[in-house]
C-alpha cells in the first residue's frame, strides 16, 4: 500500500476521513457485539434492549460512508491501491453493517428469553463460542486499521474453530431437546443466537479477506470453496 | 441519443437547470448575456450565472459550446476582437464592466486571466512578475517591489526553484514551472477574480497536478473561473460546475451533485462519455 | 512487387536527383564567389595607386625676395597668405637643371610640380613663420602626370605623340631619380580633401561627409515615419477597409518604382516648390527617404506580425493598454526584423546616384560641407563624376573611391548585425 502523500492535500482528507469513519463504526459494532453477548450470558435484559435501540448508528454511518465513496470515486477518479481501498471500504462497511444486525438479533433474542443461559448445560460452549468470536471480531478491525494481510490468514484459521465451536453447539442443543421438550422456545431462541454468533465470524472473516485485496491484489474470496 | 435528440433537449431548456444563481457572496454575476462574432453569428444564448467569493467555478461542455467566449467576456478580453458584440450585464461587484465609463484597462488589472499556452514575457523572472506592478505604479520603492515579487513567487508556488535566479529568462523554465510564472504574474497585480483558459491543457500529469493544488490554495484569496477540456478536472478541483452546450448554460449544480446525480439528460450524457 | 521494392526502386532515382541539386547549388555559390573574388581583386588592384602619393624633394629657398615679404621680425597672418608662394618650387627646379633655358621647356619643368604646391608651401609657411629666410629641402607634391609616370601607369614605349609625358620629361623624370629626388609617401590627402579637378590634389573627405549628412537625413525621416506608419497598419488600422487596403497596396507598389522617379519628386517639390537649396545633404536626405519608407514599412509589418498573438494577450491580461502592448513588448520583439529591414533601406540609399544626380548633387563640389544645407555630393555620385575624368590617375582614385563605399556599406552592416544580436530574444 502506497503511503506517500498525493500532491493534493484535499484528496488525502478526504481519504483519511473515509477511514477514520470505518474504525469509528468498526468500534461501535464492537461495542454493540461485546454488549449483545455479555446481555446473553448475563440475562441482562436491560443491557439488551440498549443495543438494540442503538443500532441505527450503525445504519447511518454505513448511508454516510457510502455516500463518501460514490463521491469519492465521482470526482478523484482513483486508481489502483486507492480504488482497490475505496472498493474494500464499500464492502466492509457492509459486512459490518450486518454484524451490528447480528447484534441487534441477539439482543432482541435476549429480552425473549425466558430462562437464564447460564441454567443451560451449553452455557460453557456458547461461553466459549462467543470468546473466538469477540477475538475475530478485534483482530479483523485490527488487521484492518493496520492493513495487514498476514494477520488476515490467522483470522480465518480462527473462524474455523468457530465453525466446528458452533456445529458442536448444535448436536449438544439436539441431544438436549430431545430430552427436554419443555423449553423449545428457549433452546430455538439461543441456537439463533448461536448462528448468529457464527455469522459475526463469517463477516469478520470477509473483513480480512478485502484487506488481502487492498494490500496484495488478490482477491481471495471463495478460493477456499473451489478447493474443497 | 442522436444529435437531432440532443437539439430538441436542448431547445426545451427553458431556464439553466441547477443552482446559476447565487443568493450571497457574489462576487461576479453574468445576466442573460448574449454573445455574437458577427451580425450573425451568435456563440453564447441567454446565459446568467454567478462567480461565488472564493469559490472555483469549472466551465465544462463539447468544443465550441462557447465556454471560453464567456470566460474572455469577464474581462472584456473580446474587445481586441472585430465585430464581437456583447448583450446583457456583467457585473463585478455589482458593477457593470461593459458600462461606458469603464476602463477595459482598469478591469483588467482587476480580473486577471491565465491562458492554455504559458505564455512569459521574454525577460528575466523578475520583470516577468514585476511589469504589472511597475505598470500600474503599485509599489512606491524598488524594496517594496522585491517584496511584492517574492509574495507572489511564493503563493504561486515557484519562489523557492526561481529565488536564486530571478534574472534568468522566464523562457527557460520548464512548462509547468512558465505556467505558474503566469499565475505569479497574474496575482502580482493584485486582481479580485482570476479567470483560467484551459490552464494545464498544455502540460504532464504532474505539473497539471501542481497546478490544480494551487488553484485549490489560491481559492481562498481570490474568486476563480475555470475553463476546461478535462472533466476528471473539473471533478477534482471545482466546488460548482457549469455545463456549456452549443452556447446554451445547460446546468450549474455543487460539482459533487453534477458528477454524482445530474439534473439534466444532457450533462449526464456529456460526463457519462455518451454522445449522438 | 509489393509496396518495399517499389518505393526502393524509385528511392535510386530520388537520391540522384537531390545529389545533382545539391551540385547544381554548390557550383552556382562557387562561380559567384570567383567572380565575388575576381571583381574585389580587379578593383582592388586598381585602387593601389590611388593610396600612394609621389613628392619632388626640392631645395627651396624662403627668402624674402622670392616671397616678396618686407623683412621684418614677425608677421601677421593676412601678410603671410597675401605672400607670393608661386615661384618657390619653380626657382628650385631651375636650379636643378640650369641649362634649361627656352620659355617653353621651362614652362613644361615647371608642370611637374603640382599647382596645388604653392598652397602647400603657404600652409607650411603660415605654420611656421621661422622658415622665413632659410633653405629647406621640402617634399613638394608632384604633378598627376609625373606621379602616374613614376608609378608606371604611363607606358614609356607607346610613341611621343600618343603620351602625356614627352620625352624630354622623361629625362628630366630619370635624372631626378637618379638623384634620388623622386619621393613616395601614403597619400592621406585621398580622405582628407575634397574634390579637385588635379587627380593629386583630389580627395573623398568632402563625398564622405555629404553622403555621411544624407544617411543621417533619411535615418531620421525615414525610421520613426516608417515604423510608425506600420504599426498603425499592423495594429489599428479597421480590416477589411477599401482605403486601408488602398493605402497598402500603394505602399508595395512605391518599393518597386524606379529611384530617378524619387529624384524628379525632389527637383519639382523641395527645390523648385520650396525653395531649398540645390545638392544639399538635406534635400537628398529627404529624396532618399521617400525610396527607404516602403522598405522599412514593409519589413516592419512583417516583424510585427511574426510576433506571437500570445504575448499581446498576456501583456492585455495583465492590464496593459494597446500602447503600452505595442511600445513594451510587440516593437521590442519585432526590432531584430525591423533592424534588418532599415539597413537593407539604408545600403540601398546609400548606394543610389540616380535621384541625387535630379537634385543637382552632380555638380563640382570642391568644398567640405559643413552642414546640412550646404552644397555637397555624395560617394556614389563621386565615382561616377570621377569614372568620367580623363587623367590616368583617376582610375584608381575611383577605384579606390570604390573600396571606401564597399568598406563603408560593410560597416553598416557589421553595425546592423551587432545591434539585431543585442534586441535578439527567444521567446
Amino acid at each position: 500500500m502506497n503511503t506517500q502523500d498525493h500532491i493534493s492535500q484535499a484528496y488525502n482528507d478526504e481519504l483519511e476521513e473515509v477511514r477514520s469513519k470505518v474504525l469509528t463504526m468498526g468500534g461501535l459494532v464492537e461495542d454493540h457485539f461485546q454488549g449483545a453477548t455479555k446481555a446473553l450470558l448475563k440475562g441482562d435484559t436491560e443491557l439488551a434492549s440498549d443495543i438494540a435501540k442503538y443500532d441505527y448508528k450503525v445504519n447511518a454511518l454505513e448511508v454516510e460512508i457510502d455516500d463518501d465513496c460514490t463521491s469519492l470515486i465521482a470526482r478523484r477518479q482513483p486508481t489502483a491501491g486507492d480504488l482497490r481501498n475505496v472498493f474494500a471500504v464499500i464492502k466492509i462497511v457492509t459486512d459490518l453493517e450486518r454484524i451490528g444486525d447480528e447484534s441487534e438479533k441477539i439482543a432482541s433474542f435476549v429480552t425473549e428469553l425466558s430462562v437464564d443461559t447460564k441454567s443451560m448445560t451449553i452455557y460453557n460452549s456458547l461461553k466459549s463460542m462467543i470468546k473466538t468470536a469477540r477475538e475475530i471480531l478485534s483482530a479483523a478491525l485490527d488487521c484492518y486499521a493496520r492493513l495487514d494481510a498476514k494477520q488476515a490468514l490467522e483470522v480465518a484459521k480462527l473462524d474455523e474453530d468457530l465453525d466446528s465451536n458452533f456445529n458442536d453447539l448444535k448436536r449438544t442443543l439436539i441431544t438436549y431437546l430431545i430430552e427436554d421438550v419443555k423449553n423449545i422456545e428457549d433452546f430455538i431462541r439461543v441456537m439463533w443466537c448461536a448462528r448468529s454468533i457464527e455469522r459475526v465470524g463469517d463477516h469478520a472473516k470477509n473483513i480480512c479477506q478485502y484487506v488481502v485485496y487492498v494490500a496484495h491484489g488478490n482477491d481471495i474470496r471463495h478460493i477456499t470453496d473451489q478447493k474443497d | 441519443m442522436s444529435n437531432q435528440d440532443e437539439l430538441e433537449l436542448l431547445q426545451e431548456l427553458g431556464e439553466t437547470v441547477g443552482t446559476p444563481k447565487l443568493k450571497e457572496k457574489v462576487r461576479m454575476s453574468c445576466n442573460h448575456v448574449d454573445v455574437f462574432y458577427n451580425e450573425t453569428a451568435q456563440a453564447i444564448f441567454d446565459v446568467s450565472v454567478d462567480l461565488g467569493k472564493n469559490q472555483i467555478l469549472a466551465m465544462i461542455g463539447p468544443s465550441g459550446c462557447g465556454k471560453s467566449t464567456l470566460l474572455r467576456c469577464l474581462n472584456r478580453m473580446n474587445d481586441t476582437i472585430d465585430g464581437c458584440i456583447v448583450n446583457g450585464e456583467i457585473t463585478l461587484d455589482d458593477e457593470d464592466i461593459y458600462n461606458k465609463t469603464i476602463d477595459p484597462v482598469l478591469l483588467r488589472a482587476n480580473v486577471g486571466m491565465v491562458f492554455q499556452k504559458p505564455n512569459p514575457f521574454p525577460k528575466s523572472i523578475y520583470d516577468n512578475v514585476a511589469y504589472g506592478p511597475r505598470l500600474h505604479g503599485l509599489t512606491k520603492n524598488a524594496s517594496e517591489l522585491d517584496d511584492l515579487v517574492e509574495e507572489s513567487l511564493t503563493k504561486a508556488g515557484l519562489w523557492k526553484e526561481t529565488k536564486d535566479r530571478l534574472n534568468k529568462p522566464g523562457t527557460g523554465l520548464s512548462g509547468g514551472q512558465q505556467q505558474r510564472l503566469c499565475i505569479a504574474r497574474t496575482i502580482a497585480v493584485k486582481p479580485e477574480v482570476i479567470l483560467m483558459d484551459e490552464p494545464t491543457s498544455a502540460l504532464d500529469p504532474i505539473a497539471t497536478a501542481t497546478i490544480e493544488e494551487l488553484m485549490y490554495d489560491l481559492k481562498s484569496f481570490y474568486t476563480i473561473a475555470v475553463v476546461t477540456h478535462s472533466m476528471q478536472q473539473a471533478a477534482r478541483i471545482s466546488d460548482r460546475t457549469a455545463y456549456f452546450h452549443l452556447g446554451r448554460l445547460v446546468e450549474v449544480n455543487n460539482t459533487d451533485d453534477v458528477f454524482t446525480n445530474p439534473e439534466h439528460k444532457l450533462t449526464e450524457n456529456y460526463i457519462t462519455g455518451r454522445f449522438g | 512487387m509489393n509496396n518495399q521494392d517499389i518505393v526502393k526502386a524509385s528511392l535510386k532515382k530520388r537520391y540522384a536527383k537531390e545529389k545533382r541539386f545539391k551540385l547544381y547549388g554548390i557550383l552556382s555559390i562557387t562561380i559567384s564567389f570567383l567572380f565575388l573574388a575576381f571583381l574585389l581583386a580587379d578593383i582592388t588592384g586598381k585602387s593601389l595607386p590611388a593610396f600612394t602619393q609621389t613628392y619632388v624633394k626640392l631645395e627651396i629657398d624662403f627668402s624674402h625676395k622670392n616671397l616678396k615679404l618686407k623683412e621684418k621680425t614677425s608677421y601677421s597672418e593676412e601678410e603671410l597668405f597675401k605672400a607670393s608662394y608661386r615661384t618657390l618650387a619653380s626657382k628650385a627646379l631651375y636650379q636643378l637643371f640650369p641649362d634649361i633655358k627656352s620659355r617653353k621647356d621651362r614652362k613644361t619643368l615647371r608642370g611637374m610640380v603640382s599647382v596645388g604646391a604653392q598652397y602647400e608651401l603657404r600652409d607650411m609657411v603660415i605654420d611656421n613663420p621661422n622658415l622665413i629666410g632659410t633653405k629647406k629641402e621640402i617634399l613638394v607634391l608632384a604633378d598627376d602626370d609625373l606621379d602616374s609616370f613614376h608609378k608606371g601607369l604611363i607606358d614609356r614605349s607607346i610613341p611621343e605623340e600618343l603620351r602625356r609625358v614627352k620625352d624630354k620629361q622623361v629625362i628630366w623624370i630619370d635624372k631626378l631619380e637618379a638623384d634620388g629626388r623622386i619621393v613616395t609617401r601614403f597619400n592621406l590627402r585621398f580622405l582628407t580633401s575634397g574634390d579637385s579637378r588635379e587627380p593629386e590634389l583630389a580627395g573623398i573627405w568632402g563625398a564622405l561627409k555629404g553622403s555621411f549628412y544624407t544617411m543621417m537625413i533619411t535615418l531620421l525621416l525615414s525610421f520613426p515615419i516608417a515604423v510608425a506608419a506600420a504599426v498603425y497598419l499592423e495594429e489599428f488600422a479597421p480590416k477589411n477597409n477599401k482605403f486601408i487596403d488602398l493605402i497598402e497596396v500603394n505602399i508595395n507598389n512605391l518599393a518597386a518604382v524606379p529611384s530617378i522617379v524619387f529624384g524628379i519628386l525632389g527637383l519639382a517639390i523641395y527645390i523648385n516648390l520650396f525653395g531649398m537649396p540645390r545638392s544639399a545633404p538635406l534635400v537628398a536626405g529627404m529624396v532618399l527617404s521617400l525610396m527607404t519608407l516602403p522598405t522599412i514599412i514593409i519589413a516592419t509589418r512583417a516583424s510585427i506580425k511574426s510576433v506571437p498573438q500570445s504575448i499581446r494577450e498576456a501583456a492585455l491580461g495583465v492590464g496593459a493598454s494597446k500602447m503600452q502592448v505595442i511600445f513594451h513588448h510587440v516593437l521590442p520583439l519585432a526590432m531584430p526584423g525591423i533592424l534588418t529591414g532599415s539597413i537593407i533601406g539604408m545600403a540601398q540609399a546609400l548606394g543610389e546616384s540616380a535621384p541625387l544626380l535630379m537634385i543637382g548633387m552632380v555638380a563640382f563640389v570642391a568644398d567640405i560641407p559643413q552642414g546640412f544645407m550646404d552644397p555637397a555630393t555624395a560617394l556614389p555620385v563621386q565615382i561616377f563624376i570621377w569614372s568620367d575624368s580623363p587623367e590616368r590617375a583617376f582610375i584608381a582614385l575611383t577605384s579606390a573611391a570604390i573600396i571606401v563605399l564597399l568598406i563603408f556599406l560593410f560597416l553598416m552592416n557589421f553595425l546592423a548585425i551587432i545591434l539585431r544580436k543585442k534586441f535578439e530574444t527567444r521567446w
